[in-house]
């Protein structure tokens, strides 16, 4: 189950030296999603570059053990919060979906209040292309196991 | 043999792509969407959506529901991916005894 | 005039590129030029002015290529 080490102990330093750079790089591009290049998707597959490296390296059921039920729940739950926040505008009044205008929590400046929907928004789609990524590696990792454990 | 084929391939289709010359050039001033779209896009997202980054403008706030509707797809896409891969009755390897568990690895 | 000399080379080195994946008879070295497809592509998408795409394929790229390897891993088979 990955337990040994990657590709020799150099490898496996360096690596574990990107992990948290990268981590720390995909909230980053998630928070200024709205200011700089970048957004939701980007984030979400920064994050998961750093879930996935971690894995490998320091094997794969002890870091970051996101199970593969948990995992699918939360890309669903991503895509959910996106939808709940166009009914959410629908809820505050709006004519059409996604009329941030409406959003039913006021913040006096229009455009903080267009900043935290798009902030909430984001947030939807990166857990949702994380959460996707990662569960797209766990399955072919159980499914080789699988097979090898097969024959 | 059969990577020749297929460079073979990759020309004719560079081919084909380089005869295409009824679509407007990059970057002309005249043609609709230069003209009536883009203008009004650069001149009017810093106001009406709030964020200073107009790409994030057209795509979560102008064309927010086409970008739900992205994110969905990419779910679903994702799902059946992991669905057909964790199912024990594709491309298993025969043989394999009686004990046979139940459902998916991941899903049950 | 220059830039589009440079682009050209840029294009013609992606199809090098492209061609050197499929004559390959390694598996990891065609993931590792893979990965130098889409550097390719990335510096080509920043010279057309779009940084977006250009960060979008730059992650995906980083992506596939973690993917790929832990899969020729997985499969134990490194060399081909």
């Amino acid at each position: 189950m990955m337990k040994d080490a990657f590709g020799g102990i150099v490898l496996s330093t360096s690596f574990r030296w990107l992990v948290p750079f990268s981590i720390v790089y995909g909230v980053i591009i998630l928070c200024l999603g709205e200011y700089s290049p970048g957004g939701g998707f980007q984030a979400g597959a920064l994050l998961s570059v750093g879930v996935l490296l971690s894995r490998i390296i320091l094997g794969w059921d002890t870091t970051f053990d996101v199970k593969g039920t948990t995992s699918v729940w939360l890309a669903g739950a991503g895509t959910f919060l996106y939808a709940f926040t166009g009914w959410l505008t629908l809820l505050g009044g709006a004519d059409y979906f996604l009329d941030y205008n409406f959003f039913p929590i006021h913040i006096e400046p229009m455009h903080e209040m267009h900043a935290w929907s798009i902030f909430l928004i984001e947030i939807g789609v990166a857990t949702c292309v994380m959460m996707t990524i990662i569960n797209l590696l766990e399955a072919i990792v159980k499914r080789s196991e699988e097979n090898v454990g097969s024959n | 043999m059969r990577g020749l084929v297929a460079v073979l391939l990759a020309v004719v289709t560079g081919i084909f792509c380089s005869y295409v010359t009824f679509l407007p050039k990059i970057g002309d001033v005249n043609t609709a969407p230069n003209q009536h779209v883009t203008p009004t896009y650069i001149s009017r997202s810093a106001e009406d959506t709030g964020s200073p980054n107009i790409v994030t403008g057209v795509i979560i706030d102008y064309r927010g529901f086409d970008t739900m509707y992205e994110t969905t797809v990419m779910f679903l896409a994702g799902l059946t991916t992991v669905l057909v891969l964790t199912s024990n009755t594709v491309g298993r390897r025969p043989e394999k005894g009686a004990d046979e568990p139940e459902g998916g690895a991941i899903i049950k | 005039m220059q830039i589009y000399f440079v682009e050209a080379v840029l294009l013609v080195f992606l199809i090098l590129i492209t061609c050197a994946v499929i004559f390959c008879k390694d598996i990891l070295s065609a993931v590792v030029i893979y990965s130098s497809f889409s550097f390719t592509a990335v510096l080509l998408y920043l010279m057309m002015g779009s940084p977006d795409v250009a960060f979008t394929e730059c992650v995906i790229g980083a992506i596939s290529t973690i993917f790929f390897v832990a899969v020729l891993r997985k499969i134990d088979r490194w060399c081909d």
